[in-house]
């Protein structure tokens, strides 16, 4: 009997919730991101694009006067990774958000873990159709493809008119690849255009002669394209090698500098739409800062991935400023929970003018993007390095 | 089922099935000497491309600690290659002395070599993203010099279409292939080599020294995981360290299918598994990978043996 009160006794204890933690400065805000593994290609330009945004901002100053430390967890490429680097990161790193992870399947694993723990989330990638509707605690800054992958179609029949026959290849093995596709066909369709075949392939393929040879045998006067850049790089690459000679409309993962090594040359005038282009800095003062700093930091143009993870670590500190404007408390006074619940409401009122132009997010945590851009590929002569070059505002 | 088509994956599964064949060679080298699967195999596959790559374009991303260094010389690509696979030779035989002699010399259970190699490729695979990041890197479009970009021709009005790259792919394929068939077949150090594999202690008796030619078998094993690397490499990039992972899957199934330790099943089960990936329809080919080990399945339950393997002793 005594064993049992005891027992009880130590039950009770643990069920008791830990001290109230304060908010350690400077202001831990966690980015679970793909470091390694063959995801490690976004993971590492989100890695930089977020660096980048801690060095700047915390020379401007930080949040107020308060500096934030960005604290890394490796996710690698799957779905268990990236629970575990929540796990860390909620409970050991105490941090005030996460934003990650890279893909959205691995969203749908880890984000559930932060929206019970009533810690915000900002998917600075996850594009996949239901991301915000996994809780309230979930929002994110990358754009779902519904509202970009159109505009390229769009493009491509503006360049030529009578196209009529298109095919579509897409990456089953992976999440986004496979919403993107769905976006894709429904658009051919309602622009008028016949879907001549669908080929699927794996992100991790190398060997597409099988795909190309079908789409070559269809006679297809448009291709599109939904995979990540790496295997897409490489089936342009085939595609192109072995003759075909037709427009090219490429989804979001495509809309990255890794392409150039892959395809060199063969890249050229690959279409995309984007939802963040490095060369609209006309009418954005921020993304022609950002775009300078990026290049003098890392000797390359930023690709998309990189400046969605800078505007989402943006997002955040702006988002904690607002707290302390309105709240007339600094951030450290707070309590770690209450901060957590108070920054998930500030996320999601006003605007942020990133590098992707003017973005903010709805009560739902969806993104509301201003604009968004249809680029080419255009390869520089030593066919390694190439940029994104815009065919509309 | 029309003719093109046919010729066409033809063509496609002879080209990537030579490659199998002769990456699977380096297995079963290893395999017919120790009777234990070289784990790393796969890895040295990676490094070799890298090498090569280093070798002939030198210089890589702006990832991991290699990330503005430029080398010195860079060589044209054939010798870039050959040097890149004699390179990953020289890896083989580190493979050997690091994860196998001395679990050897203790009289370790076998096992304890496959756990031992696999550990050697984690670090070599983790060591590659170190140095060089996780991009790819592709070769240059001319690295064949003026050579055109693919050779297409119609049939009965349909297109075939074949890259130079898988000619050029079968090609080497073959030349390694004869090579190492004339080493093994008509000269002394290959007799040896078969002794040694036939029986290491009787081997030892007349005077083979075992463990020198299992330091060569590990060199020419890692010579072919090298250069097989270095042509998939050239055909389809060089798609990060992890690139050789499911090479060395299937290279596991095409040596189980053709016949483990048997030199032509190696080849055999290379073509057979090239040809069955080319021949897949193509919107089932996103399941290629499969492919390997549903043949490989299918063929075990009639030939436990695999193809070409030698009959299974009955222990009583």
């Amino acid at each position: 009997m005594k064993r049992i009160v005891i027992a009880l006794a130590l039950v009770l204890c643990a069920a008791q919730p830990a001290l109230a933690d304060k908010v350690a400065a400077p202001i831990p805000i966690g980015i679970a991101v793909a470091q390694t593994s063959n995801v490690a290609l976004f993971g590492q330009e989100q890695v930089n694009g977020a660096k980048l945004a801690e060095e700047r901002l915390n020379a401007a100053g930080g949040v107020n006067g308060t500096k934030i430390a960005l604290v890394f967890q490796d996710t690698a490429g799957d779905e268990a990774g990236a629970v575990n680097a929540f796990q860390n990161l909620l409970n050991r790193d105490k941090v005030v958000a996460i934003i990650g992870p890279t893909l959205s399947q691995q969203a749908f694993a880890a984000n559930p873990i932060a929206d019970r723990a009533k810690t915000p989330v900002v998917g600075p990638s996850n594009t996949a159709k239901g991301i915000p509707e996994i809780g309230e605690f979930v929002g994110r800054i990358s754009a779902p493809m519904t509202q970009v992958a159109p505009n390229s179609l769009k493009q491509a029949m503006k360049i030529k008119p009578d196209l009529k026959r298109v095919a579509v290849l897409y990456a089953q093995n992976d999440a986004f690849s496979s919403s993107e596709t769905t976006t894709f066909q429904d658009a051919i369709k309602e622009l008028g255009l016949e879907t001549v075949t669908v080929q699927k392939f794996q992100t991790t393929d190398t060997d597409f002669t099988t795909q190309v040879t079908a789409v070559l045998g269809a006679n297809a006067d448009l291709v599109v394209i939904s995979g990540l850049a790496a295997d897409s790089g490489n089936l342009v690459k085939q595609l192109r090698q072995l003759g075909y000679k037709g427009l090219i409309v490429g989804g979001n993962g495509l809309n990255s500098p890794n392409m150039f090594p892959v395809c060199g040359a063969l890249c050229n005038d690959v279409l995309v739409a984007q939802a963040y282009s490095p060369g609209a800095v006309d009418k954005n003062p921020v993304n022609k800062d950002f775009a300078a700093a990026f290049e003098a930091a890392y000797k390359k143009g930023p690709a998309q991935f990189s400046a969605q993870a800078y505007a989402a670590v943006q997002v955040v500190v702006e988002a904690l400023a607002k707290i302390e404007k309105e709240t007339g408390k600094k951030i450290a006074d707070f309590e770690l929970a209450d901060l957590r619940a108070a920054l998930n409401k500030s996320l999601r009122t006003g605007t942020y003018l990133t590098p992707m132009g003017e973005i903010s997010m709805a009560p739902s945590g969806e993104v509301q993007q201003k604009d968004f851009y249809v680029s080419k590929i255009v390869m520089n002569p030593d066919g390694k390095t190439g940029a994104f070059v815009l065919v509309s505002e | 089922m029309d003719f093109a088509w046919l010729l066409q994956s033809l063509l496609n599964g002879l080209s990537i099935g030579s490659v199998y064949a002769v990456f699977a060679l380096g297995y079963t080298l290893v395999f017919s000497i120790l009777g234990i699967i070289n784990f790393a195999h796969g890895a040295v596959f990676t490094l070799g491309a890298y090498l090569t790559y280093a070798l002939a374009v030198g210089h890589f991303g702006i990832n991991g600690l290699l990330a503005d260094w430029t080398m010195p010389v860079t060589l044209p690509f054939v010798p870039a290659l050959i040097l890149g696979a004699l390179l990953s030779g020289l890896a083989g035989m580190a493979v050997e002395r690091l994860a196998f002699k001395p679990l050897r010399k203790r009289g370790a259970d076998p096992l304890l070599a496959l756990v031992s190699s696999l550990g050697v490729a984690l670090i070599v695979v983790n060591l590659i993203q170190y140095l060089v990041g996780a991009e790819i890197y592709s070769f240059p479009a001319d690295i064949f010099g003026d050579l055109p970009m693919a050779v297409i021709f119609k049939i009965g009005g349909k297109p075939v279409a074949v890259r130079t790259i898988q000619i050029i792919l079968f090609g080497a394929s073959l030349v390694m292939l004869a090579g190492l068939g004339w080493f093994i077949g008509r000269t002394r150090g290959g007799k040896a080599l078969r002794a040694t594999a036939e029986n290491a202690d009787t081997a030892s008796l007349l005077g083979i020294s075992v463990n020198r030619f299992i330091l060569g078998t590990f060199f020419i094993s890692g010579l072919l995981g090298g250069l097989s690397g270095t042509l998939i490499g050239v055909s389809f990039g060089v798609a990060g360290p992890y690139f050789g992972v499911s090479y060395g899957l299937k290279g596991l199934a095409v040596i189980v299918l053709g016949g483990l330790g048997s030199i032509p099943g190696a080849v055999l089960g290379g073509l057979v598994i090239g040809l069955g990936e080319a021949f897949l329809p193509s919107d089932m080919s996103s399941y290629k990978e499969a492919v390997a080990f549903v043949l490989l399945f299918a063929i075990l339950l009639i030939r436990p043996q695999g193809l070409l393997g030698g009959r299974l002793e009955q222990k009583v």
